[in-house]
């Protein structure tokens, strides 16, 4: 029942907690722009943009959904940023996303054959794959350890904290290649369990690999590993962020609406307690209509 | 330590400039070392500085002056032992109490959604989600020259920043603050430290390029300046006081009125007459002229051939155009962009009023890369709709006039090894790329790229207002450190003619890069040595022109 219990309650805070962030990141006021090239979506390599073209804002644009895809697929399938950049972390890091990307892969195939999808293949299939991603999981986060506690450019923006949770990594690694090592039929039947809200069977080690499991799902959300869906807003909502606004839009109103924002900073040239509209169209010694 | 030769490399489709290993590199081992940092005097040291490619193998660089006595007791230094904003010092400890309270007041402000809705979401983004792993460390160019001085490691102003908001902002902060990595003082010292190395970066957002987060230090230091100066009224003198405040009160940041403007346009046309053979009358709230021409009114006084340059093409391409002699019409700086928002705000409607008043159907921008920034992407966000004018680059119109052949141009006349220096704010932030690469290509002969270039290129490192900053011993920070990795890109793109025996220019279509260039020319002696000059696109054009006698380009520094 305990362990019911605390999964659910992982898998709860774990959903909870990054709906939060995400809400948070999604309801922030719409900014001014700041975008950064090259943008994805443009169609020159060289990272040109449509203020390239002369009267540009009477052009047809050519933003490329598919060009975005696949900026984004070699950024989290293959980290390129690092290879290019950091290629020494990449050694840690690839096996470490990758080691993750798979088991999320295994939990999705574990509640398909809980709703009894897939048979034995499926079981098998989850086995090698849980497998080899526990054991990516456990060699990336030792190497990130190894990094973290010894390079002098990772070790002193390190954390406690951050080892610990590589520390915690690591033995979710092992633990979820030691299960998967045991056949996945086991496993199957505790998700089942928990789905049915049913005290969950399991054997000491699954036992122990669901209850570090929940432990990082629990403490994910108020972590920078939320990275994982926020790095959708730093693109989206800043980077590649180069709508023009239009008179009229949702982007307008929203726009329209934040001069009506109050502002309270202390500085003398700013005028405390009036609204950014007023604010920005009259100077410290002059008094905005109404006054 | 033997000297190497930086070489550019190909890497993954992004080129690079390597940076040799510096002589020292300090390595810093625990988090608590890093923040100490913040305490301790770390003067730059010169001889840490990355070494100078061919031919300056000799090169030594003069220290860089520490302040007098006298300027120490009355204000403050980084911890680097530099004075950008020249802090006063507060007379009694409870003065810097009640600084500090405001400081963390203004910190407040900054993550609030009507306080800092100008840049509250991307800036909760950057600090919240930067995953510490330093991808982006070696993108910066201040960092690997300086000799990888950890106090300007991007990542660095950004710590400590969130350090302060785990600790004394967010909820619970004073929990187990050591095992959670904020376990942090925030006194008086730290936050002059803070504030002063806020302007050791040019807020160039390479290292944002970098990031595979998509995390933005670039604009964290930019937050930071603007959480001192809206709450403190601490800013770099020469972008506020001597900056914005005088630009919106006299016309223009170089305190030009629109006399002494009336007194500029006349030297000009007398100018063109003289060097074109063009008489003009520079036109001046024409009402519905096709284009409003926005300068950098510093371009009037230190550059004065760039304004002449840019009436020469207008009116020979036949182009419909006027300039404003409203205060503030006349020039385009607006260097709240680099540092509060409210000042920002203020000078863009003032751009923006002014254009529509005069009912205009485009603006343009001359060159100057923070107001195409300044007055196009960022202000697409601000201007309501009612009073949007649409603004465009001068260089894509330039590329109209050349491309198209408006002007007859002889390209011979540029016989002479040129390169180009991409003004951050026009490439990176904006994606204005290829239009002033085509006419270099069509108009000289010997043009050739730097190494990077383009969205990768390097900060001349007078970026976000550092050209500008005059004060003090700024300067001599600015070229040993800021400009190095621009000057050995430099030294590099010329390497095959690099003897005095070639005269060698470098575009750079941005008057405050102008700026930094001229500076660092002048350190590194690179026109006495190498025949470096400096200047404009439309300098170049003109000096091609058929129509225009031989010569326009004066081979003379200054
Ligand atoms: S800013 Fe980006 S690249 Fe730099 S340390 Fe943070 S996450 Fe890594
Ligand atoms: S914005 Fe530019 S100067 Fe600032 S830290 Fe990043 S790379 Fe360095």
């Amino acid at each position: 029942m305990a362990l019911l219990l605390w999964v659910w309650l992982g898998c709860t805070v774990f959903v909870l907690g990054c709906a939060w962030r995400a809400y948070r990141y999604a309801s922030a006021p719409e900014h001014l722009r700041w975008d950064l090239y090259p943008v994805a979506h443009e169609p020159n390599a060289y990272g040109g943009s449509y203020l390239e073209e002369k009267d540009w804002w009477t052009k047809p644009r050519h933003s490329s959904l598919v060009r975005e895809a696949v900026f984004m697929a070699e950024e989290i399938l293959l980290l390129r940023g690092v290879w290019t950049h950091n290629r020494r972390l990449w050694w840690g890091s690839f096996p470490f996303h990758w080691g993750l990307y798979l088991m999320v892969a295994v939990t999705f195939g574990l509640a398909a054959a809980a709703l009894g999808l897939g048979g034995q293949p499926l079981l098998l299939a989850l086995a090698v794959v849980g497998g080899l991603g526990g054991a990516l999981l456990a060699v990336g986060s030792v190497v990130l350890l190894y990094l973290r506690a010894r390079d002098p450019k990772l070790r002193p923006y390190t954390a406690p904290v951050d080892l610990m949770n590589l520390v915690l990594l690591a033995l979710l690694g092992i633990l979820s290649a030691l299960v998967a090592n045991g056949g996945m039929e086991p496993v199957a039947a505790a998700v089942a369990d928990l789905a049915q809200a049913r005290p969950v069977s399991a054997s000491t080690l699954l036992a122990t690999q669901m209850t570090v499991a929940s432990l990082f799902l629990l403490y994910l959300p108020a972590t920078r590993m939320v990275h994982f869906f926020s790095k959708y807003f730093t693109y989206h909502a800043v980077r590649w962020d180069d709508r023009p606004r239009e008179a009229g839009s949702a982007l307008d109103r929203r726009l329209r609406a934040a001069l009506d924002f109050g502002v309270d900073w202390s500085a003398e040239h700013v005028r405390t307690g009036k609204t950014w509209a007023e604010v920005a169209t009259t100077l410290p010694e002059e008094k905005s209509a109404g006054e | 330590m033997e000297q190497q030769r930086p070489t550019g490399v190909e890497q993954e489709g992004l080129t690079t400039t390597e940076t040799p290993a510096a002589p020292k590199v300090k390595a810093h081992q625990t988090p608590d070392d890093v923040i100490h940092l913040m305490e301790k005097d770390q003067t730059q040291d010169v001889d840490t500085l990355v070494p100078l490619p061919f031919p300056y193998e000799d090169w030594k660089d003069t220290p860089i002056p520490t302040l007098s006595d006298e300027q120490r007791s009355r204000f403050e230094v980084g911890p680097d032992g530099v004075s950008a904003l020249q802090i006063p010092k507060p007379a009694t400890e409870e003065e810097k109490e009640e600084r500090v309270a405001q400081f963390l007041a203004g910190l407040a402000k900054l993550l609030d959604r009507e306080d800092n809705w100008t840049f509250l979401q991307p800036l909760m983004l950057s600090l919240e989600n930067c995953v510490k792993c330093q991808t982006c460390n070696d993108s910066c160019g201040i960092y690997t020259d300086s000799g990888r001085a950890e106090m300007y490691r991007p990542t660095f102003r950004g710590e400590v920043l969130r350090r302060i908001i785990d600790r004394y902002i967010k909820p619970g902060g004073g929990i187990l603050p050591g095992l959670r990595g904020h376990d942090i003082k925030v006194d008086w010292n730290m936050i002059v430290n803070l504030a002063e190395l806020s302007y050791r970066c040019t807020l160039c957002r390479r290292c944002a390029q970098a990031c595979p987060i998509g995390v933005d230090n670039g604009l964290i230091s930019r937050e930071i300046r603007k959480l001192f100066s809206q709450e403190l009224g601490i800013a770099m003198p020469e972008l506020h006081t001597l900056g914005t405040v005088k630009q919106l009160k006299t016309g223009s940041s170089t305190g030009l009125n629109p006399a002494g403007v009336a007194d500029v346009i006349e030297f000009a046309e007398e100018d063109i007459q003289e060097k074109a053979g063009l008489e003009v009358k520079i036109p001046f709230n024409k009402e519905g002229a096709e284009y409003l021409v926005m300068h950098n009114a510093g371009e009037f006084l230190s550059w004065p051939e760039n304004l002449q340059a840019f009436v020469i093409i207008l009116e020979k391409a036949g182009v419909s155009w006027t300039m404003a002699s409203e205060p503030v019409g006349y020039d385009s700086v607006n260097y709240g962009l680099f540092y509060d928002d409210v000042q920002y705000s203020r000078i863009v409607l003032k751009h923006y009023g002014i254009a529509k008043s005069l009912g205009v159907k485009k603006i343009l921008e001359g060159e100057c890369g923070h107001a195409h920034k300044a007055a196009m992407p960022v202000a697409d966000r601000l201007v309501p709709r009612d009073m949007f004018v649409p603004t465009e680059s001068s260089l894509v119109l330039l590329e109209d006039i050349v491309m198209n052949d408006r002007i007859k141009l002889d390209p011979s006349r540029n016989d002479f090894p040129v390169t180009l220096h991409d003004p951050c704010n026009i490439t990176r932030s904006m994606g204005i790329i290829q239009p002033q690469r085509n006419i270099l290509k069509k108009i000289c002969p010997q043009f050739r790229e730097m190494t990077p270039h383009g969205v990768d290129n390097y900060c001349c490192g007078g970026g976000s207002g550092f050209a500008v900053g005059n004060s003090v011993n700024f300067p001599d920070w600015r070229t040993r450190v800021a400009g190095r990795m621009k000057f050995r890109q430099i030294l590099n793109a010329f390497s095959d003619s690099i003897g005095p025996e070639t005269n060698k220019y470098v575009c750079a279509p941005c008057s405050n890069c102008k700026g930094q260039l001229r500076d660092i020319i002048r350190y590194y002696e690179g026109w006495d040595r190498c025949r470096i000059l400096y200047g404009g696109l439309v300098e170049l054009i003109v000096n091609a022109m058929v129509d225009v006698p031989e010569g326009f380009l004066e081979w003379e520094f200054h």
